[in-house]
């Protein structure tokens, strides 16, 4: 023992393959003790190009690279992408369309939340809840391939409308889904507030304050379990949600049981949604035309995805295939935020702390340069890359 | 000479080495399955009826697995502490009665055996820990430490419940003790609080969840464990199957009377002990099963704390009232 004055710092690497992670991200802590004191996290180990292959296919096609970014939120990547298009090329939707759209989103919603809250279960080590919760969340898998044909692509926003239309048996397939689902989800609510072991491990663990959480510019439940009230279907409804009347679900506490709080309550609001627009369904047609051509134009489309704020960029030349697409997702924006969260806490914390945020990895990997001594970043560009590419495996090749 | 023939039998083949063995695999294979239908799971299904054999074949598959050393590892230890650790689990089990055959008490019976199965239990924990040590991986070393924190939380509980049960019989013979309390209504009922006390110590013990700290696959990889493979990991399971069977055998034999009880009719005594020590060891395995279904996982020092706080006090309570009630001359 060297005294206290001396710290015993060690780093421990979390990924990029590691138990706790369902995808690949390099979180490098600096231990001291059994306390977490830094953490530096590297994404983009799987830098797919998406952003660039749009660029090299028109609008149609591009609806179904935007829908392979992410498997679990992958109608809202539709709809996002579609929806801009449709600000692009001037066109609004039947309003129709836009309840169908509402209704796959809000079942999107509650199966990718069902599945975070197993897979948090799992990563407090509470094995049963996790199988239990997944069970269920398989009514609303069966429910969404009832209505789509899809359990997990679901194809069904397109570029001037929805491709399916949801027929009076599959609405009251629905509802009746709806309301075992609800009475499903009280048990686990009950689990969560009040089982013993579970309330130790989340109960102020991973707290994060609403004025940090703000100025990190968190999104989604993870903004909303601080108790900042900011949900871009409130704020700025696209869609239906204008019409249907909704509560934008928050908890005050910050920590990882707010979390999940959060998510249980956007769950019920997700059934409500669900229930009225089945109810408020106008009939009428579930398609426009759309030009191929757009002229030059720039948009912004957002939607809240079940991680939080979904933001695509796009900007048109006059041809079939976009000029740019940019594409911002939650996981990105939350990633500051839960390096935050991580600080101060213990190593058994890490992994319910990372996946409070529902860590979705694979849309978040970038491509830029950034060189810290000397202050300068840089892209590359096609060519450039292409470049590399050719001296890379020539090496290998040697 | 024919007594003898029976003590050989008796150490290799029934109750010994190959009954132990087949017993080991039969209760990971009733954890597993049960663990499994609690969580609407089929558990092992394919190998042998309703996957029997799986845990079996999972034995012999990690045998059969590349064995790989680290370059950096402490060799001596990482190929001592299964081995080990394997042999302490088969040797303490040779002192819990479990079908006794011919002196009609376990097979190595002393009047103290009590005491040198406490202490293996504890060198069993020490070996985990040195296997983690001796790893030299950050992830073993974590799960080295939380292991040795753990023993500091659940072992003086449990030694002073499994002491409770000798101090209530007057004995320390661990086949005696079992004799006394399946003869003695008032002692087992008196033990109860005890045997729930030793039930929450020894899934600590067996690291099983809310528990399995020092393991736990989301926070650091397999724990102590990390770095072993093929037939070290193999041992090492086999080894953890063994303690669970201690762990049952052991609790079955001083709270609930172990292979002695209510004469069956019609049948040889032996056979009533096979049935008797098969029907209270599984229920034991059953439950330890259903808690690790209960829980999530504590944290360490939630454990540690929650073991002196809680368990240490209710088990020297539970001391105390076997004490109360001897002096009282209640139990005979």
């Amino acid at each position: 023992m060297s005294g206290e004055s001396e710290k015993a710092v060690f780093e421990v690497p979390v990924g990029p393959q590691h138990p706790a992670l369902k995808e690949p991200i390099l979180l490098l802590f600096k231990i001291e003790g059994d306390i977490i004191d830094d953490v530096m996290a590297r994404p983009a180990y799987t830098h797919r190009g998406i952003e660039k292959a749009t660029e090299a296919r028109n609008y149609i096609q591009n609806i179904y690279l935007c829908e392979r970014v992410c498997g679990i939120c992958s109608g809202i990547h539709t709809l996002v992408y579609t929806q801009g298009v449709e600000r692009l090329a001037g066109v609004e939707p039947p309003p129709r369309a836009k309840y169908i759209r509402v209704i796959f989103l809000e079942l999107e919603r509650i199966h990718s939340h069902a599945l975070w809250l197993g897979v948090a279960a799992h990563e407090l080590g509470f094995d049963t809840l996790f199988y239990y919760v997944w069970r269920d969340r398989e009514l609303v898998m069966d429910l969404l391939e009832l209505v789509t044909g899809n359990r997990v692509n679901y194809a069904m926003s397109t570029v001037g409308g929805a491709r399916r239309d949801i027929s009076d048996e599959a609405a009251h397939q629905i509802k009746k889904g709806m309301e075992i689902f609800r009475r499903r989800l009280d048990v686990y609510t009950g689990v969560v507030e009040k089982d013993p072991t579970v309330r130790k491990r989340v109960v102020d663990v991973g707290k994060l304050s609403p004025h940090k959480a703000v100025e990190l510019c968190a999104v989604g439940p993870t903004l909303r379990a601080t108790g900042v009230k900011r949900d871009v279907r409130a704020d700025d409804p696209y869609q239906a949600y204008d019409e249907i009347p909704f509560n934008v679900a928050t908890y005050p506490t910050g920590d990882v049981l707010a979390q999940i709080m959060v998510r249980v309550m956007e769950m019920y609001e997700a059934a409500n949604i669900i229930d009225y627009a089945l109810d408020h369904m106008p009939k009428g047609p579930i398609r426009t035309k759309v030009p191929w051509n757009i002229a030059p134009n720039e948009v912004i489309s957002r939607g809240e995805a079940p991680r939080g704020e979904l933001f695509y960029y796009f900007k048109s030349n006059g041809t079939e295939k976009p000029e740019r697409v940019k594409i911002r997702t939650p996981t990105l924006a939350n990633l500051p935020a839960v390096c935050e969260m991580l600080k101060g806490y213990h190593i058994a914390e890490i992994p319910i702390v990372f996946a409070s945020i529902d860590p979705c990895l694979s849309c978040t990997g970038r491509f830029a340069f950034i060189d810290e001594r000397h202050d300068r970043s840089w892209v590359w560009t096609g060519e450039q890359l292409r470049a590399y590419r050719r001296r890379y495996y020539k090496w290998q090749n040697r | 000479m024919m007594r003898e023939a029976l003590g050989v039998v008796e150490l290799l083949v029934f109750p010994g080495f190959l009954f132990l063995s087949w017993l080991a695999l039969y209760f990971e294979w009733v954890d597993r399955k049960f663990y499994a239908k609690l969580q609407y799971r089929y558990g092992p299904l394919y190998t042998g009826p309703k996957g029997f054999l799986q845990p079996f074949a999972d034995f012999v598959k990690l045998l059969a697995k590349e064995d790989i050393v680290p370059a950096a590892v402490d060799r001596f230890l990482f190929t001592l502490t299964p081995i080990l650790m394997l042999a302490l689990a088969f040797y303490a089990l040779f002192y819990v009665p479990i079908v006794p055959m011919v002196r009609n008490v376990a097979f190595g019976a002393f009047e103290g055996d009590l005491i040198l199965v406490i202490f293996v239990l504890t060198m069993v924990g020490f070996l985990k820990f040195l296997a983690g040590w001796g790893s030299t991986n950050r992830f073993s070393a974590v799960g080295a430490v939380r292991t040795a924190f753990q023993l500091l939380g659940y072992e003086i509980p449990l030694a002073v419940v499994l002491l409770t049960a000798g101090m209530g019989a007057g004995t320390l013979n661990i086949s005696l003790i079992a004799q006394k309390v399946a003869s003695n209504g008032i002692l087992a009922s008196a033990l109860l609080p005890a045997l729930a006390i030793s039930i929450v110590c020894f899934q600590a013990e067996l690291e099983r969840i809310p528990f399995d700290i020092p393991e736990a696959e989301q926070e650091i990889v397999a724990g102590w464990l990390t770095e072993f493979s093929g037939r070290r990991l193999a041992l090492f399971r086999f080894a953890t199957d063994l303690e669970l069977t201690l762990a049952a055998a052991l609790t079955a034999a001083l709270f609930l009377g172990g292979p002695y009880g209510p004469a069956i009719p019609l049948i040889p005594v032996q056979v009533s002990y096979f049935l008797w020590f098969m029907f209270k060891t599984t229920v034991i395995v059953m439950v330890l099963a259903n808690i690790r279904a209960l829980f999530a996982r504590l944290r360490i020092d939630q454990m540690v704390h929650f073991s002196w706080r809680h368990l240490l006090i209710a088990a020297v309570a539970e001391a105390i009232f076997i004490q109360v009630l001897l002096a009282a001359g209640v139990i005979a």
